[in-house]
C-alpha cells in the first residue's frame, strides 16, 4: 500500500490539535511529524523532507503565509495544505496565489482531510514520474519545465 | 471700546462646536450666536455711520455759520452806506449853499430864514440852520431857538471844524429833547485870508430808520455809538441814546468786521460793526438770537429722521442677515453632525465584523480540537474491538471538556462585550474596563509577542463615563500601538490621578512613533498610515469624538523609533474631597 509512504508533516500551534490529528493520521498509516510554529516548519522540512505539508495560517512568529511563500520558494515538491480557523476568502485567494495546493477550515472532516492529502501526494508523484520518464527518454528540458512549472505555481 | 468682548465672540465664532453638547445647549447657544452676531455687526456699521452724520452735520453748520456771517456783513455794509450816504448828502448840501453865497448875504436874517426853510423842504430832517464867524460868533441863525450872537470860540466842535473843514457832532439832546447831531462847514475867504462856518443840526429820526433795515430777532439789535461808546441811537437791549455801552475793544479797520464774543454770562454772541466814514460813529450789530447762525429746525428734522430710517434699516438687514448665517451654519453643523453618526456606525459595523473573525477564529481553533478528539474516539473504537485503552480514551474526554470550556469563556466574553455597546452612562473604575480590553486582547498580544505592562493606580476615584464606548476606545489606541511595533514590542498603561476631577489614563508603546506632520493629522477623519486596506482612519477620529463626549481630553505624544504615548482624561464622577 503506497499510502504508507506519504509523508506529512502537521503545522499548527494547538498543540492538542496538532498531537491528536497526527495520532488518527498515524492510525491511518501515514508517516507524520508534528511541529508547532513556522520556524520549527521550516526546519523540519530540511531534516524530513515531507511529502505534503498541512500549515495553520495565524501563529505566534512566522506566519503561515510566509511559511508557504518560503516552502515554494525553496521545497516547490512539497504540496502544502492550508488548515485554518480564520479562513476567509482573502486568505484563501493568497494561499493559493501563493501555491498552496488546497485551503481548508476548521473543524474539517478527517476522511476529506485524508482525501486532499492522497490527492496532493499523487499529483507530487505524477509530476515526478512525468519528469522522469521525460528524463529518461532524453528529453531533459520538457523535465526541467515540469519541474520549473512547479516552480512557478 | 472693551475690545475683550469682541475677541472673545471671535474665539466663539472659531470654535464654535455645538456637537460637543446637548440639543438644548447648542439651541441656546445658537441664540447667544445670533445675539453677539448682530450686536457686533450693529455697532460696527452704525457707529461710522453716526460718527460720518454727526461730522457732516457739524460741517453743515459750520458753512451756515459762515454764510449767516457773510449775510450779516452784507446788511452792515448796507445800513453802512445807507447811512453814509445821509450824511454825506448833508455835508454835501450845505458846502453847496456855503460856496453859493457870501458871508454877508448869510448875515442877513431873512435871507437864511429862507434858505432854510428851502433846505428843510429838500432834505428834511434839518432842525435848525446857523452862521458862525471866524471868532466863534453866531452872526445869524434860524431855528426853534435863540441862539443869535451866542459865542462857540471856546467849544470843541468850533476847533474841529476850524482844522478840520467839516465836522460831524456826537449826538445830543436837542429840540424837545430829542436826540440831533450837527454838521458844520468851514467856508474859507481867500481874497479877505478870513473864513466863516455854517452849521445845522440834523434830527435822528432818519438814521433810526436806516438801521431797522437791518433784518434781525426779537432777541437782537443794531444801532450806532460813538467812539467812546456812548449809543448815538436808542437800541433794544443795551440802553437808550446818550447811554453808555460797553464796547469790546475795537481796532479801527476798515470795511466791515464781525467776531465771535461772550458775554458776561458766557453766552455766544456775535458782534458785527462798521465805522461810517467822516463821523466818529460805529454802526454796531449784536446778535445773540443765533437764528441765521442755527440750522433750520425743518432741516435737522428731516436729517435725523434719515438717520433714524437708515439706522432702522441696517437693524432690520442685520437681523435678517445674522439670522441667515446662523441658520446656515446650524443647518451644516447639523449636516456634518448626521455624517459623524453614519460613520460612527459604519465604522462599530467594521469592527463588529473584525470582531465577528476574530471570534470564529478563537471558536473555531477548539472545534478543530474536539473534532480531533472526538474522531479519535471513535478511531480507538472502530480499531481496537473490545480491549479499549481506557487511558487514551479518557484523555480525548478530557481534551473534549477543556476546548469545551475554552469556547465558552469566548463567548461568554462576547456576550458582555455585546452587552456594553449601549450608550447610557455610568459610574465605572477605569482599571476595570482596560483589565477587560487588556484580557479581550491577550491572545492577539501573545501572537505578536507584545509584552503589556498594566501599573494602574490604586484607590483611582470613579469615573462617570460610557463602559462600551471606553473600550472601543482603549481597544483603538491599544490596537494602534501593536500595529506601530515588531514582535518584542512593549506596551505600559498607566492610570492615575491628574488632578482631584480628572483620572488620566496613559497608553505608552515602544513602537516606530510618529513625525509632527503625522502628529498634526492624527485626529482627523480618513487619515491613516497603515494603507488603505488595512485602516479605515476612523478609528482615532471617532475615539477622539468618543472621549470629547464623555466631557473628557484625548492627547497625545510622540517620537520617531522611541514610541507614542496617548493619554486619556476622564473627568470624575465626584471630585476627591480633599483631605483635610
Amino acid at each position: 500500500m503506497k499510502d504508507k509512504n506519504i509523508k506529512v508533516l502537521l503545522v499548527d500551534d494547538e498543540e492538542a490539535f496538532v498531537d491528536t490529528l497526527a495520532n488518527r493520521l498515524k492510525l491511518r498509516d501515514l508517516k507524520v511529524e508534528t511541529v508547532y510554529d513556522g520556524e520549527q516548519a521550516l526546519a523540519a522540512v530540511k531534516e524530513k523532507e515531507p511529502d505534503v505539508m498541512i500549515l495553520d495560517l495565524k501563529m505566534p512568529g512566522l506566519h503561515g503565509m510566509e511559511v508557504l511563500r518560503e516552502i515554494r520558494k525553496t521545497y516547490p515538491k512539497i504540496q502544502v495544505i492550508i488548515l485554518t480557523g480564520h479562513g476567509t476568502e482573502k486568505h484563501e485567494e493568497e494561499a493559493r496565489r501563493l501555491g498552496g495546493f488546497d485551503f481548508l477550515k476548521k473543524p474539517t472532516d478527517i476522511e476529506t482531510l485524508l482525501g486532499k492529502i492522497k490527492i496532493a501526494y499523487k499529483e507530487k508523484l505524477e509530476k515526478a514520474f512525468s519528469a522522469i520518464a521525460f528524463a529518461e527518454a532524453g528529453e531533459f528540458d520538457t523535465a526541467r519545465e515540469i519541474m520549473e512549472e512547479e516552480n512557478d505555481k | 471700546m472693551k475690545l475683550r468682548p469682541f475677541i472673545d465672540f471671535l474665539k466663539s465664532v472659531i470654535t464654535f462646536r455645538p456637537m460637543d453638547t446637548g440639543a438644548d445647549f447648542a439651541e441656546m447657544r445658537y441664540k447667544g450666536l445670533k445675539r453677539t452676531l448682530v450686536f457686533w455687526m450693529s455697532v460696527l456699521t452704525i457707529v461710522p455711520l453716526l460718527v460720518l452724520f454727526t461730522a457732516s452735520y457739524y460741517w453743515l453748520q459750520a458753512l451756515f455759520h459762515e454764510e449767516s456771517r457773510h449775510e450779516l456783513a452784507w446788511d452792515i455794509e448796507n445800513a453802512k452806506n445807507q447811512i453814509e450816504y445821509f450824511v454825506d448828502v448833508k455835508i454835501s448840501a450845505l458846502r453847496f449853499l456855503a460856496s453859493g453865497h457870501r458871508y454877508d448875504q448869510l448875515s442877513d436874517q431873512q435871507l437864511l430864514a429862507r434858505i432854510f426853510a428851502a433846505f428843510k423842504r429838500e432834505f428834511g430832517a434839518v432842525v435848525d440852520l446857523g452862521l458862525i464867524d471866524k471868532h466863534g460868533i453866531q452872526q445869524s441863525y434860524t431855528g426853534p431857538y435863540n441862539l443869535q450872537g451866542k459865542d462857540y470860540a471856546n467849544q470843541e466842535w468850533f476847533h474841529k471844524a476850524v482844522t478840520r473843514g467839516i465836522y460831524v457832532s456826537d449826538v445830543f439832546l436837542g429840540y424837545r429833547r430829542l436826540p440831533h447831531f450837527a454838521i458844520a462847514v468851514k467856508q474859507d475867504e481867500p481874497d479877505t485870508d478870513t473864513f466863516w462856518i455854517l452849521r445845522a443840526t440834523i434830527d435822528m429820526e432818519t438814521l433810526n430808520r436806516l438801521l431797522s433795515s437791518i433784518k434781525l430777532d426779537d432777541a437782537d439789535d443794531a444801532f450806532i455809538i460813538s467812539r467812546s461808546g456812548t449809543l448815538q441811537t436808542s437800541s433794544q437791549h443795551h440802553g437808550d441814546v446818550l447811554e453808555q455801552y460797553a464796547v469790546p475793544a475795537l481796532l479801527r479797520q476798515r470795511g466791515i468786521t464781525i467776531l465771535d464774543l461772550k458775554d458776561d454770562a458766557g453766552r455766544p454772541y456775535v458782534f458785527g460793526y462798521a465805522f461810517i466814514k467822516d463821523t466818529s460813529w460805529i454802526l454796531s450789530v449784536v446778535e445773540k438770537s443765533g437764528t441765521r447762525t442755527k440750522i433750520a429746525a425743518v432741516f435737522r428734522a428731516e436729517y435725523f429722521a434719515v438717520i433714524a430710517v437708515i439706522v432702522f434699516l441696517i437693524l432690520l438687514a442685520a437681523f435678517r442677515m445674522v439670522h441667515v448665517m446662523v441658520n446656515w451654519i446650524r443647518e451644516s453643523e447639523e449636516k456634518r453632525e448626521e455624517v459623524l453618526r453614519e460613520v460612527e456606525h459604519a465604522t462599530k459595523l467594521a469592527s463588529i465584523g473584525r470582531l465577528a473573525a476574530g471570534v470564529s477564529h478563537e471558536i473555531n481553533n477548539p472545534l478543530a480540537i474536539i473534532n480531533e478528539k472526538a474522531g479519535l474516539m471513535k478511531d480507538i473504537l472502530m480499531l481496537s474491538e473490545n480491549n479499549v485503552d481506557r487511558e487514551k480514551f479518557l484523555r480525548s474526554v478530557n481534551g473534549i471538556l477543556d476546548s469545551v470550556k475554552r469556547a465558552r469563556t469566548i463567548t461568554h466574553q462576547l456576550l458582555g462585550f455585546a452587552r456594553r455597546m449601549d450608550v447610557t452612562p455610568e459610574v465605572l473604575d477605569i482599571n476595570d474596563v482596560l483589565t477587560e480590553v487588556v484580557g479581550f486582547l491577550q491572545k492577539e498580544t501573545l501572537f505578536r509577542d507584545v509584552q503589556v505592562k498594566q501599573n494602574l493606580g490604586a484607590d483611582l476615584p470613579r469615573v462617570k463615563s460610557n463602559r462600551g464606548r471606553l473600550q472601543q476606545v482603549f481597544l483603538n489606541i491599544i490596537n494602534n500601538a501593536m500595529d506601530a511595533m515588531e514582535a518584542g514590542g512593549r506596551i505600559e498603561i498607566i492610570t492615575d490621578l491628574k488632578d482631584k476631577s480628572t483620572v488620566r489614563a496613559r497608553i505608552r508603546d515602544s513602537g516606530r512613533g510618529m513625525d509632527a506632520q503625522t502628529l498634526k493629522h492624527i485626529f482627523d477623519p480618513f487619515f491613516t498610515t497603515k494603507g488603505m486596506t488595512k485602516g479605515t482612519g476612523l478609528g482615532l477620529f471617532i475615539s477622539y469624538g468618543i472621549i470629547k463626549k464623555l466631557g473628557g481630553n484625548i492627547l497625545v505624544q510622540s517620537e520617531v523609533d522611541k514610541g507614542t504615548t496617548f493619554t486619556v482624561e476622564l473627568p470624575v464622577d465626584q471630585p476627591v474631597p480633599t483631605i483635610a
